[in-house]
């Protein structure tokens, strides 16, 4: 019960509270630049989510397992992104050969994710942060879905904004991070109340 | 190369292909690394020694390098480097490395170090390899630098960590919170945009023409209509 | 097939190049970051003894440690710096203590915590310079009970850590297992199994009564004492024991009926006392019944389980003939600040000598006429519960 509680507080604390895009600026490029259209950020969203998912099953037990075991810990940086560029390769291979409506749906989003921080991001942090591979898992979907549910909702703000008229210097990616900045805002009225659900 | 034409390779990093309100390459350490100066500066030596080391590697490399394996090199190079970086900055400033924390590792996704190698170092001279990477790594540090100052100074009441007394009652804590970093990035750009207005000739789609993927996602980045529009800031 | 072959062997190469790269780096400041990280522990451990020198980690796996030790580094001079993690109110607190070589605090500070009130960052301070009875003396934090017992807990661990380890022998048992020895102490017939009494928390001048499980008479506990009396009345009397002390001690156990007590059978009057949850009869013929009253929330009558609201849970001592000798609310979930005054010994405490035909002669909690109607309820009761039970008892 106490583990399921736990696992619980990670994956709220990390879809609201540390939302990684309002709250840790990782994977803020493809928030800005992708975010135009719901259904480009959605696909963005579920892309990342995917990726990272699978980033962190992998990496998890080569850091544990490898590195550690090896005395090789200064060498994760380099085998992480390492792993992480195969790994969106090989997904985008997959994809295409295996379901084309898939690939089409996500396949463009994928190479765009080698470089977005958020992977390796999270994936250093699970390490950092001392999880378990359940943890780690559970952090990791939490972040996916905190992209996600920042992208969407992030992608209808933006769409009312460009219809309004707002001086010249601001327009483009100046309001868009001003607007990013209240949605972050109002993100941080979660603090404090996930630690909190089960006291 | 004359004199002048490599001062103009060193030049541009800082002013007129400013990495940071320019090209907006790097935006997440720009907006993670600059609640304090100390730290946006630090940020910026490092992703300059790393800049600096990956462009001269490989502009050394580019003649060996295969086309379709460029990519992978140069983020293993890239990802080295930020390492050795690291844990240099471990061993000999470890409130700084305390202070980065996870945003050291993570210049290895620095779209301004892998778009540089892909853009400038896999196809110039190591000399001129090298200016670009001082230059762009000095614009980035310039830019980090003078976002820190605005959100320190007026949002902790501070310099590089020493108080400013007579700012404290006027301290506007927000701005060293994550929206906060938002809100001064967003101002900056308009705000150079402002300045630059009428003598800003080129208009950029955001995130997509310094990104070293720009080829290979084409759809992504042109359906992303180019409304998205930032200016060249030459401010002298 | 050619091109992928030698795109493999540059790209292996530069991993290796890197690799080496790294290694070697790895190899010149992996020592000096290492000393960075033993010179960051130690200051840590300065904090909490700022006169040490020399720490040194110690294996401890072969002693006995209370539980919440985690980590201890030994001084030079014979100091101890102990780790330590406690549960407190939320999750636990990480304290870390230092315990000088003549066994008082040098310091101590709260590492990491998720306690609610933050008071734990600087509580640390009144500890240095105490030994076990300064910890004990200790005020407790307003408002914050449970922290302030498990940083003194916590304090009381790393003191008996230490003693351990420089090759004393401590108590490590709980207050409880130490409580039970005293008792067994002063009375043996008792074969170390006791209940304690909570109606003899109001008895003037008596810190507590334990009877035994097996019938065999009580221990009166006041101040350090531990007074047995057998199932007679019969008092042992110590010369060092105040004649005040013998006197109150007398006078409870007449009270308490020579503090044996019968527990009552319920089931036969599952319907006439369904609110009554437990009954005893003393010695001398007294109830102790525990009775339930209706609390706040509790609407259209009590019969119904409560939707939303809680019983008043009242302990009712009442003689044969319905004088009450004391109440005591032993459970409430009143409205704070206003019903929950029914817990107070202001209000229950006016029930004291009433019988039947004035106990509703009391001042009510003001703000709270449910309470004190769900009070008066359960008093009703207990007057009614003795009338079946002395019934119950002519036949």
């Amino acid at each position: 019960m106490d583990l399921f509680k736990s696992l619980i507080i990670i994956l709220l604390s990390s879809v609201l509270v540390n939302n990684y895009v309002l709250s840790r600026f990782l994977g803020i490029c493809p928030f800005l630049g992708v975010s135009k259209k719901l259904d480009q950020a959605t696909g963005m969203g579920v892309a990342v989510t995917a990726v990272i998912l699978l980033a962190t099953a992998v990496t998890w037990p080569i850091q544990k397992f490898i590195l550690d075991a090896l005395n090789l810990g200064y060498m994760q940086t380099v085998v992480f992104i390492l792993v992480i560029a195969s790994l969106v390769q090989m997904l985008e291979l997959l994809l295409k050969k295996f379901s084309p409506s898939l690939h089409k749906g996500l396949g463009v989003y994928l190479p765009l994710i080698t470089t977005n921080c958020a992977v390796l991001g999270v994936t250093i942090n699970n390490i950092n942060d001392g999880f378990t591979f359940l943890e780690s898992m559970v952090n990791t979907l939490g972040v996916g879905l905190g992209f996600l549910l920042a992208m969407v909702l992030f992608s209808g703000l933006r769409s009312r904004i460009d219809e309004t008229n707002i001086p010249k210097p601001f327009r483009g990616l100046a309001s868009t991070l001003i607007a990013a900045s209240f949605l972050s805002l109002a993100f941080m009225g979660f603090a404090g109340i996930v630690e909190n659900i089960f006291a | 190369m004359s004199q002048n034409n490599s001062l103009s390779v060193l030049l541009k990093g800082i002013l007129k292909e400013n990495p940071v309100f320019v090209l907006i390459l790097g935006t997440c350490p720009t907006l993670a690394t600059t609640t304090n100066v100390a730290g946006a500066f630090g940020m910026g030596i490092a992703a300059l020694a790393v800049l600096l080391c990956s462009n001269i590697l490989i502009s050394l490399l580019r003649k060996i390098i295969p086309d379709s394996v460029r990519i992978p090199c140069y983020i293993v190079v890239i990802a080295g480097f930020v390492t050795i970086v690291q844990m240099i900055v471990q061993a000999f400033l470890p409130p700084l490395y305390e202070m980065l924390g996870v945003y050291l590792p993570l210049i290895t996704v620095n779209c301004i170090i892998l778009g540089r190698a892909e853009m400038f170092a896999g196809k110039n001279s190591v000399g001129k390899s090298a200016l670009d990477g001082i230059g762009m790594g000095l614009g980035f540090t310039l830019a980090l630098v003078a976002m820190s100052t605005i959100r320190e100074v007026f949002g902790a009441a501070s310099f590089a960590g020493i108080a400013i007394p007579f700012m404290e009652p006027y301290k506007i804590e927000f701005l060293v919170k994550a929206p906060g970093g938002m809100l001064v990035y967003g101002c900056l750009i308009a705000l150079v945009y402002a300045i630059t207005s009428g003598k800003a000739p080129l208009k950029k789609s955001f995130t997509c023409a310094g990104c070293p993927n720009a080829g290979n996602c084409h759809t992504a980045c042109t359906e992303a209509p180019a409304a998205a529009e930032t200016e060249k800031g030459d401010a002298q | 097939m050619k091109k992928s072959v030698t795109s493999t062997i540059v790209l292996v190469g530069i991993c290796a190049v890197m690799a080496v790269l790294l290694a070697l780096t790895n190899a010149i400041t992996a020592p000096i970051i290492k000393q960075n990280q033993d010179a960051a522990a130690n200051e840590a451990l300065l904090q909490v003894m700022p006169e040490g020198e020399g720490f040194e980690k110690m294996d401890v796996s072969t002693y006995e440690l209370p539980s919440t030790v985690t980590e201890v580094y030994k001084e030079k001079n014979g100091g101890y710096v102990i780790t330590l993690t406690t549960t407190g109110y939320g999750s636990g607190m990480v304290i870390m203590c230092g315990v000088s070589a003549d066994g008082t605090v040098t310091g101590t500070v709260c590492l990491a915590s998720t306690e609610t009130l933050g008071h734990e960052k600087t509580f640390g301070t009144n500890f240095t310079g105490k030994d076990a009875a300064g910890v004990d003396a200790i005020d407790t934090i307003s408002g914050a009970t449970k922290t302030t017992a498990a940083y003194k807990n916590a304090v009381k661990d790393a003191l008996n850590t230490a003693i351990i380890l420089g090759g004393g022998s401590v108590d490590l048992r709980t207050e409880e297992e130490i409580l039970n020895d005293h008792l067994t102490a002063a009375l043996p017939a008792a074969e170390g199994k006791f209940t304690k009494l909570f109606i003899a928390e109001v008895i003037e001048g008596i810190d507590a009564v334990y009877t035994a499980d097996n019938g065999k008479g009580s221990v009166y506990v006041v101040g350090e004492y531990f007074i047995p009396v057998d199932e007679n009345g019969g008092m042992q009397v110590f010369d060092s024991i105040s004649l005040e002390i013998q006197q109150n001690v007398a006078a409870a156990s007449v009270i308490l009926g020579a503090s044996t007590t019968e527990d009552i059978d319920l089931t036969e009057y599952a319907e006439t006392l369904k609110y009554i949850t437990s009954a005893k009869k003393t010695a001398t013929g007294n109830y102790i019944l525990e009775v339930k009253g209706p609390g706040y929330g509790i609407v259209g009558g009590d019969d119904y389980h409560p939707a939303s609201g809680e019983y008043i849970i009242v302990r009712v001592s009442v003689t044969p003939d319905g004088k009450i000798i004391d109440t005591f609310t032993v459970s409430q979930e009143e409205s704070k600040g206003i019903g929950d005054a029914c817990a107070d010994e202001k209000f229950y405490g006016q029930f004291d000598g009433k019988t039947e035909s004035d106990y509703s002669d009391i001042d009510a909690i003001a703000g709270a006429t449910m309470t004190t109607n769900g009070y008066l309820k359960a008093i009703e009761r207990a007057f009614d519960a003795v009338k079946i039970l002395e019934g119950g008892n002519n036949e």
